[in-house]
């Protein structure tokens, strides 16, 4: 635009210059109240909860009194049985709960991708787990697991695949992988969805193509439809693994991080040891130890992202 | 013949997934309506006359928390629905269309805000708040939620404003409408369907937070998801109950999602794959 205009009249360029800076100037108009709250209630904070990792934080006389104590936060984070027992959990859990969840969902959405599973009845029934509050979705799976009243113990017992009622949530490690099943049952509507519309991208022809060349449907699978799906599987991967560090509803409702600690996950600790146990400082920095994970997950999906957007421009 | 049997499969399978998606949820509605009696019963007993509203009665007891989470629950997400659409979609716009400098950059931290763990943010919020006597107060929770949502709700509606074709602002232009008129008067009604995906969007995440409502909130501004925790915990053996708030607090919720459901699967979904 402005090429052109040196060769034009002085007049036009100045109209140009007065359109072009009273865009720029509603473009920031436009934009700073969006950018004033997400800079108070997202850029602030986790600056400041940086800086609080670094101190030692009490509560004294109605109000907060902090001392500046260096690494002395994270290097504790080293010793802390119960900090690395809530690691082990968290990535025992992000790890089955992303596989778990891609596999099912990919089978998913293959099946509702058939002309049989295309009526778009199907695609309200995922919806519905997927606007489920997550408590709500929790007290349904307290409600199943029940020990005593449970279906899942009546159907259990009545399929004779054991003989006394199992106390679902009682010891360690089966309330952990009980968690991982609610957990998994809410999070496949959303990734299915997204898989989905991916499937939906991959050309026709190309399954043509293969069919012509003689494909099996496995190779077809193999060769143009997990191909199709690489960036929406990388996509599906990271998102998965980001909400998986950040359960909370679940174990809150179902565990309380119980029993013996056995699903206590990193989030639910560092609230746990903020806000029960009042230890303000060192639960920043498990915060932010969580944080680093996410971050360093939120780079490989802006990674997957970029090589696509690039070639759509 | 081979057909067939793969039709048969697939058959089989579309109808287990009906059941395991559909199957908990159709179990908790049908249990909510049972007194305690017939749920602690050896086998349960389903006889459908004991079915009866009494826990939902009960749950809506205004001494029981429910109700009152209820219409917090309503005015927050309603709220934050609301200016989450009129700030995100003037960000938006100007990220979209006003040649604003560094846009790329604020897209790409706006994507990165996603990735924050909620307790890095919980904590020196409830600090601050503290501070400035907004804990426990629909404008504290209300504020917090915005900036959650306004990060989906501008890229997804950043994708949508690049879309219209940039003939329609120029001819505005020529007319003598100004740039907020082109705005106002041109985009915003050519954009309902994904102007409404992402406010329905904003809606049930409001509505639907737990974490940062049980570390902001005390007792006057306890949300829906907040009271159904406490039937869940407080009143333990009360089953009926328990569930009886479950699915009156995720009624709302569901009801929107099927409702616009599809500006949910067009807006939201794909947008989400084609960014």
């Amino acid at each position: 635009m402005s090429r052109s205009s040196l060769s034009s009249s002085l007049n036009e360029i100045r109209t140009a210059g007065k359109y072009q800076r009273s865009r720029l100037r509603m473009g920031i108009l436009f934009s700073l109240p969006a950018i004033f709250i997400l800079l108070a209630v997202l850029a602030y904070p986790i600056i400041s909860s940086f800086i609080l990792s670094f101190q030692d934080v009490r509560l004294a006389a109605g109000g907060i009194v902090t001392e500046f104590i260096g690494l002395e936060n994270y290097a504790k984070i080293f010793q802390d049985a119960a900090f690395r027992n809530a690691f082990n959990n968290s990535i025992y859990f992000t790890v089955i709960e992303v596989v778990a969840v891609t596999i099912l969902s990919l089978g998913l959405a293959l099946i509702l991708n058939h002309p049989l599973g295309r009526p778009a009845i199907y695609r309200v029934v995922l919806l519905i787990p997927w606007a489920l509050a997550p408590v709500a979705n929790a007290v349904l799976w307290k409600w199943i697991y029940n020990a005593n009243y449970g279906v899942l113990n009546a159907i259990v017992v009545g399929l004779g695949l054991s003989e006394t009622p199992i106390v679902w949530l009682g010891s360690p490690f089966l309330a952990l992988n009980m968690i991982l099943i609610a957990d998994v049952w809410k999070a496949i509507p959303f990734i299915t969805l997204l898989l989905l519309a991916g499937l939906q991208n991959i050309p026709r022809r190309l399954y043509k193509a293969a069919l012509m060349d003689g494909a099996t449907s496995w190779q077809q699978f193999m060769h143009v439809t997990l191909p199709g799906l690489r960036t929406t599987l990388i996509i599906s991967i990271v998102l998965q693994s980001i909400w998986a560090l950040k359960v909370f509803d679940l174990v809150f409702v179902l565990t309380k991080g119980g029993p013996a600690d056995g699903t206590v996950l990193l989030n639910f600790l560092s609230w746990r040891v903020t806000f029960n146990y009042l230890n303000i400082g060192y639960g920043a920095a498990i915060a932010n130890v969580l944080f680093l994970l996410m971050f360093l997950l939120a780079l490989a999906y802006i990674r997957a992202l970029r090589p696509r957007s690039s070639s759509n421009k | 013949m081979k057909k067939n049997l793969s039709k048969v499969i697939l058959q089989i399978f579309l109808i287990s997934f009906i059941f395991l998606a559909l199957g908990p949820i159709l179990w908790a509605i049908v249990t909510s309506f049972l007194p305690l009696s017939s749920l602690t019963a050896k086998p349960i007993d389903l006889d459908p006359t004991k079915f009866s509203l009494r826990n939902y009665f009960e749950v809506l007891d205004t001494s029981r928390g429910l109700l009152s989470g209820l219409i917090n629950s309503m005015i927050i997400a309603t709220f934050t629905a609301s200016v989450a659409l009129v700030v995100g979609s003037a960000a938006a716009y100007a990220l979209a269309r006003l040649s604003l400098p560094g846009s790329n950059f604020i897209l790409l931290a706006i994507l990165a805000t996603q990735m924050f763990p909620g307790i890095v943010i919980a904590i020196p919020l409830f600090i601050v708040m503290s501070r400035l006597g907004m804990i426990d107060t629909h404008f504290g929770l209300m504020f917090v939620y915005l900036s959650f949502v306004l990060p989906i709700v501008i890229w997804i509606l950043k994708g949508f404003f690049e879309n219209i074709p940039i003939q329609l602002e120029k001819a505005a232009a020529i007319d003598g409408a100004t740039n907020s008129q082109t705005f106002r008067f041109i985009i915003l009604p050519i954009s309902l369907p994904p102007l409404f995906a992402t406010g329905v969007f904003a809606f049930i995440e409001s509505w639907n937070e737990f974490f940062f409502a049980i570390i902001l909130t005390r007792i006057n501004v306890k949300t829906a998801p907040i009271a159904i925790s406490e039937f869940a915990g407080q009143y333990r053996t009360l089953y009926g109950q328990m569930l009886a708030s479950a699915v009156l607090a995720s009624l709302p919720v569901v009801i929107l999602a099927i409702v616009f459901r599809k500006f949910i699967l067009e807006g939201f979904v794909e947008g989400a794959v084609k960014t």
